[in-house]
């Protein structure tokens, strides 16, 4: 247990984070379960709405409070549990220890203040540099992200950037301290492909150089199967699939997997070409979910079996490395009696 | 040379402007608003003239306003340009002094009411919950008395009283009432303003990367929302003038210097024997500087928030 605890630098235990809103409770996320291994990317895929991003900012512990609450569960980093933390400890993990990316990099960046500053601001409030020196590194980081004349660049403000420019800018400020783990929230949605190979590509070399784990939240199973080491699937609050990228792709254990990949549009079927397949019905609105299986009602095992319908497969470890939540999944039975 | 050292030669980028940059040069397009500035600024600058002559007593004529320079009720002339009052006194040099008193009070006021109202609207729409429903309850409640009974309320209670050894006299009284009085606007503006910001995206990347929330609020959130504070500030500037003048008419205010308000004041007996002089001197120079604040704050928030334009 401790040697596999060793070369885990997260590791999220039964966390369930709910939303108290005047029409009920709105569970995001519910009993998801994972682990990110030191240096490796793990991929969180699912639609939108699913609660990949809640997941994020649980991490984080910036669930936006009164309404949103962790109610249960562990976030073990570096053998600490987060969520026992005060804020003035999580404040000193946020940046510093576990930085964060976001979907929409034109918004992200404050719109007063010049690339420079921000960035220096990221770096003064973990590392003991003066402006000087924060300024200096600032630069350094911007020519590291690839932003040309960064001894320019570095005055301008957002407004004047393109949106993989001021991507790059973010990734600049959460890279500059070095984090062990990066959380990337759909880090690429807003951009184009082009510039989204780019910025992946940036990332792996970033990854390289200092050793950092990456979670990357998305939707894109391309992006998945190019860069992810390892893969969860979520679906309606709760992780359905978690496999090695590879395995995920040419095994998918679960329906709404299997479902995904075939939904995928394949190149060089020359005439074989047909309709693309697609999921029937819609994602669950996490007021009323279903019962049972919250996938059954869009399955076509699971539609008509009454298990299904009425309780809720757990996530369980089928093979070495694989876990499913789907009684229908090949040694799930066996693994439950166990 | 490299690749990269090449580019950097050939192409020098434009050096980035901020918003408030870009703000600024909309503003200084407008040619009206701009010679409106220019009025604002003589009244300032009158009345810091007027305060550092006192200060240093430079024997000026505004400071002699107490002076005869001709007899009772003259009416305006090449020697008085505006005429006398009662005592003799030239009014021009009456409403020449009244600008320091109105500007001292309105700038002072304004500066207490954005000291209280920007932090506490920050603060309630930044925390929401507890804190919030304190202050909107606290605003609330000040809102709901009518403001001129509130000023005068105000007046009535501090004035001749004595505060860390400083007795409150004049218009110390008067700009403590009006502030104190007045924070409810700019504070409820903020409060709103901060509860649109700080869902925005770049206040979430601001927590992810370790900032406190005094830090957010302060450096994140206020730079946002301080072209608005500075919008409220030249618009609520004219309210305050005008407050001023009001306290002074109905005898709270300044008493043993000339004000605009105590010249009104002083008409009121003045027009039934036909003297207009005082009475329209003051009131001009409190229409100037009305309207000069007016079409200025008005452009100044057509070039500061350029989307409001459209709206």
């Amino acid at each position: 247990m401790n040697n596999k605890n060793k070369n885990k630098i997260l590791s999220i235990e039964g966390l369930s984070t709910h939303f108290f809103t005047d029409d009920g409770v709105a569970r995001a996320v519910q009993d998801v379960s994972f682990s990110i291994k030191k240096g490796k990317t793990f991929a969180l895929v699912g639609e939108s709405g699913c609660g990949k991003s809640v997941t994020a900012l649980s991490i984080m512990g910036l669930i936006p409070a009164p309404q949103g609450k962790i109610v249960s569960g562990k976030v073990v980093f570096n053998d600490c549990d987060l969520l026992g933390f005060t804020e003035k400890q999580m404040r000193k993990i946020r940046g510093n220890k576990i930085a964060m990316i976001f979907q929409e990099p034109m918004t992200s960046l404050n719109p007063v203040y010049t690339v420079g500053n921000q960035i220096a601001e990221a770096i003064k409030l973990h590392q003991k540099k003066n402006a000087y020196q924060a300024w200096k590194e600032a630069i350094k980081m911007l020519q590291r992200v690839g932003i040309s004349q960064p001894e320019q660049r570095v005055n301008e403000y957002p407004h004047q950037l393109s949106g993989g420019m001021c991507q790059r800018v973010m990734i600049a400020m959460a890279v500059s301290c070095k984090p062990t783990l990066l959380i990337a929230d759909e880090p690429t949605t807003a951009l184009d492909v082009t510039i989204q190979a780019q910025i992946l590509d940036l990332l792996d070399e970033l990854q390289q150089e200092n050793q950092m784990s990456i979670l990357l939240i998305t939707h894109d199973l391309g992006v998945v199967a190019e860069r992810a080491d390892d893969v969860a699937v979520m679906y309606a609050s709760r992780i359905v699939e978690i496999a090695s990228s590879q395995e995920l792709f040419e095994n998918p254990l679960h329906p709404y997997t299997q479902g995904l990949l075939k939904s995928l549009p394949q190149l060089g079927l020359g005439r074989k070409m047909k309709r693309l397949s697609t999921i029937q019905g819609n994602v669950p609105d996490p007021l009323h979910f279903p019962t049972g299986c919250k996938f059954h009602p869009r399955c076509s095992i699971g539609c008509n079996d009454k298990r299904c319908r009425e309780i809720e497969p757990e996530l369980i470890e089928v093979e070495a490395g694989r876990f499913a939540a789907c009684w229908y999944a090949p040694g799930y039975e066996k693994a439950e009696v166990k | 040379m490299s690749e990269q050292q090449i580019i950097s030669k050939t192409l020098p980028l434009p050096k980035g402007r901020s918003l408030w940059q870009d703000g600024l040069r909309r503003l200084g397009r407008r040619r009206f608003a701009m010679a409106c500035f220019v009025v604002i600024v003589l009244y300032f600058l009158l009345a810091g003239f007027i305060y550092l002559a006192e200060l240093f007593d430079w024997q000026v004529a505004p400071i002699r306003w107490s002076q005869e320079v001709g007899s009772q009720y003259e009416s305006p002339s090449g020697e008085n340009l505006f005429g006398t009052d009662i005592f003799g006194q030239s009014v021009l040099r009456k409403t020449l002094y009244g600008t320091k008193t109105s500007m001292t009070v309105a700038m002072f006021a304004s500066f207490i009411s954005i000291a209280i109202g920007v932090p506490l609207g920050a603060i309630a729409g930044y925390f929401r919950g507890f804190i919030d429903e304190v202050i909107v309850w606290l605003y609330s409640t000040l809102s709901s008395i009518p403001y001129i009974l509130l000023i005068l309320a105000f007046a009535v209670v501090l004035r001749d009283k004595t505060f860390f050894g400083y007795k409150l006299a004049g218009i110390t009284t008067v700009y403590l009432a009006i502030g104190l009085t007045s924070w409810v606007g700019i504070c409820r503006l903020i409060r709103g303003e901060v509860i649109k910001h700080k869902n925005r995206e770049y206040i979430l990347a601001a927590k992810s990367y370790g900032c406190s929330a005094k830090r957010i609020i302060f450096k994140h959130l206020l730079p946002n929302v301080f072209h608005l504070i500075i919008i409220d500030f030249s618009l609520r500037f004219v309210g305050f003038i005008h407050a001023e003048v009001i306290l002074s008419f109905l005898g709270l205010g300044e008493t043993t210097r000339p004000s605009w308000g105590a010249m009104i004041n002083d008409a009121r007996i003045e027009l039934a024997r036909g003297v207009w002089w005082q009475m329209a001197t003051a009131t001009f120079a409190i229409f100037f500087i009305s309207l000069a604040l007016n079409i200025f704050g008005d452009a100044l928030r057509d070039s500061l928030d350029p989307k409001l334009r459209t709206q």
